[in-house]
């Protein structure tokens, strides 16, 4: 039976690092060692170019090419003749191999010397195992396929969005040995991502945000592709650095990072992956390791073909939200509270909310926050359905599009952990209750 | 007689525990390559031969005795450090008993410098597996001499035409 480039992808790991042979139009062969290779499909790999050397002029020379590749789990080499084909110098394969690269040259002393030029992309031919012993490769700890199998099973039983979340995030951790696991939604019309869920960190993080294009999770999400890193590498590392590259970058709003991210800070293995549905991009799943090379391959194509279910199960859960109807009463008899009332202050601008002087959300949350609120003071109206706020000329949705069952899970999760005495209770298929603990004053800021 | 292009430094890197491998090639073939279980350096450092295995080495020995021509490069995992050596009159050879040190004690230097970078011994020794009499030594006179560590110096010629 013939060797699979799909078989071999641990070799493409960098572990041990390839040869490439080539020759010049005279004859004379060339020989180097490879940073990268980036596997694309069965028939196709991608080289790093990252100098103009003497193995990049022979291979634009027309040279033949041969790969030697070890693998660092059995010790078997592989020769892989390959054709040159073309070069991308952006784009998701590009941004895919940037980011490997960044890990690779931080592991092996080269940050600062590798930059990736270009992603040089080949067609496999002949693959031949070179003659010698090899060691059996270790057991995997996680059978991918039946986690998969199991997660999607799993997440197909929920009927609401928090569900979904809470689901995929204990079956990381139960069904694929995950502990540390962020899901982010894209905010499309802000340009950026906020935490909606997280496991495996002492802060959830939840309403945190980050740019698109930032980091591992904002280059997923731009370039809509995954993105995975197998060594600690500060290029894209999450926290001061981006803080920092905000601040440098006249985006300094206190807001911005009022929520810190979440994250572990010594993560060495990181792995963001894209959730989309009908080619719009939904949020990004995010894991992390403090171990070196967690995430292989494998790991990649998994979560990828969960994120294509978790993408469509959102896109399903928002379509039955949005079509609830209207309840027959909007109003109710709210109970008396007392208490000392709460200042709810709200800021136009950029539509923050604050609890006392307490920064809470702001946004597009903090705009459904803010009319929710004055309804409730000014009607005394405690029911509400996502179809009503998505057509209310004070939330200003992006557009139709718009993750709205998001916006308000993120809008009840901030409440819930800010102890607010603001609560919103799900009360139906696109519809909840608004209840507060004690008297409420509004004032815009 | 030919130049001596190999420094001492030179000399004494690729005989320290550098990981080895050997490329050929021969007209109407794609260059093809093997790893090197250890050299020597002949002749007050006008010739390398480098040991490898005949098992693993059919088309590149084929590509050495049509062509002559090889490049042969050498790199310490630990400092990423490289040199690439080019030559174009190869000839292979029987190995010779007298040698069996050389190897063994370049596979010992090879494992001390890779034991610190976390790969199981027993990969190591597979990568690096051969019995005596598949080794064959391939012996030629350096012609050029190249810098490879990544950088802005990576491909510098450091000696030859």
């Amino acid at each position: 039976m013939s060797l699979r480039l799909d078989n071999l992808r641990e070799c493409l790991e960098g572990i041990i690092p390839g040869h490439i042979a080539t020759c010049d139009p005279e004859g004379v062969p060339n020989l180097a060692y490879l940073s990268q290779v980036q596997f694309i499909d069965s028939q196709h790999v991608a080289l790093s170019y990252q100098f103009f050397n003497r193995t990049r002029q022979n291979v634009l020379a027309g040279s033949p090419v041969q790969l030697l590749l070890t693998s660092h789990l059995t010790g078997a080499q592989y020769r892989l003749g390959l054709r040159y084909l073309r070069t991308e110098t952006a784009g998701p394969l590009f941004e895919q191999m940037k980011a490997k690269l960044a890990g690779i040259a931080s592991h092996t002393g080269m940050s600062g010397v590798f930059r990736l030029l270009g992603a040089d992309i080949y067609q496999v031919g002949d693959i031949e195992q070179v003659p010698g012993p090899t060691v059996a490769s270790p057991p995997s700890l996680i059978n991918l396929l039946t986690a998969l199998r199991r997660t999607v099973a799993r997440i197909g039983t929920c009927a609401t969005l928090e569900c979904l979340l809470e689901t995929t995030l204990d079956a990381l951790d139960e069904e694929f040995g995950i502990a540390h696991a962020m899901l982010l939604m894209h905010d499309e019309g802000r340009g950026r991502l906020y935490t909606l869920a997280s496991r495996g960190y002492a802060e959830s993080g939840v309403g945190s945000e980050i740019p698109v294009g930032d980091g591992v999770i904002g280059v997923c999400a731009r370039e809509r592709t995954p993105i995975r890193i197998g060594f600690m590498t500060a290029e894209y590392g999450y926290g001061r650095a981006i803080r920092e590259g905000w601040i440098a970058g006249g985006l300094g709003d206190t807001l911005e990072t009022a929520i810190p991210l979440p994250g572990l800070p010594e993560a060495r293995s990181q792995l963001a992956v894209p959730i989309l549905a009908f080619e719009r991009l939904i949020g990004v799943l995010y894991v992390e390791s403090v171990a070196d090379l967690h995430f292989g391959y494998d790991d990649e194509d998994a979560l990828v073909a969960l994120a294509a279910q978790l993408g469509m199960a959102v896109h399903f859960h928002q379509q039955q939200e949005d079509q609830a109807e209207e309840p027959s009463f909007v109003g109710v008899v709210t109970p008396a509270i007392s208490g000392t009332p709460l200042l709810v202050r709200h800021f136009a601008g950029n539509d923050s909310v604050f609890l006392g002087d307490d920064y809470l959300i702001k946004g597009v949350a903090g705009a459904i926050l803010w009319a929710l609120l004055t309804d409730y003071v000014e009607r005394g109206r405690t029911v509400f359905t996502n179809k009503s706020l998505r057509v209310d000329s004070r939330v200003r949705l992006p557009d139709l599009g718009d993750n709205l069952e998001a916006r308000l899970v993120l809008l009840r999760r901030r409440l819930d952990e800010r102890q607010a005495g603001i609560h919103l209770e799900k009360s139906g298929r696109g519809r909840f209750v608004l209840s507060v603990d004690r008297p409420l004053h509004l004032g815009e800021g | 007689m030919a130049e001596n292009l190999l420094k001492n430094d030179h000399v004494d890197f690729i005989t320290s525990g550098v990981s080895i491998s050997l490329a050929s090639w021969r007209p109407g073939h794609p260059p093809t390559m093997s790893r090197g279980m250890g050299c020597k350096v002949l002749d007050d450092g006008r010739q390398v031969g480098v040991f490898i295995l005949r098992s693993q080495s059919a088309a590149l020995l084929d590509c050495i005795r049509t062509s002559r021509r090889v490049a042969n490069v050498f790199s310490l995992p630990s400092t990423n450090r490289t040199l690439q050596l080019k030559g174009a009159d190869a000839e292979v050879q029987t190995f010779e008993a007298a040698d069996w040190p050389v190897v063994e004690a370049h596979l010992s230097n090879f494992m001390q410098e890779v034991r610190p970078l976390g790969l199981p011994e027993s990969v190591v020794r597979a990568v690096l597996a051969f019995n005596a009499d598949d080794l064959v030594t391939v012996v030629y006179s350096p012609n050029a001499v190249f810098s490879q560590t990544p950088g802005p110096n990576a491909g510098e010629r450091l000696g030859g035409a």
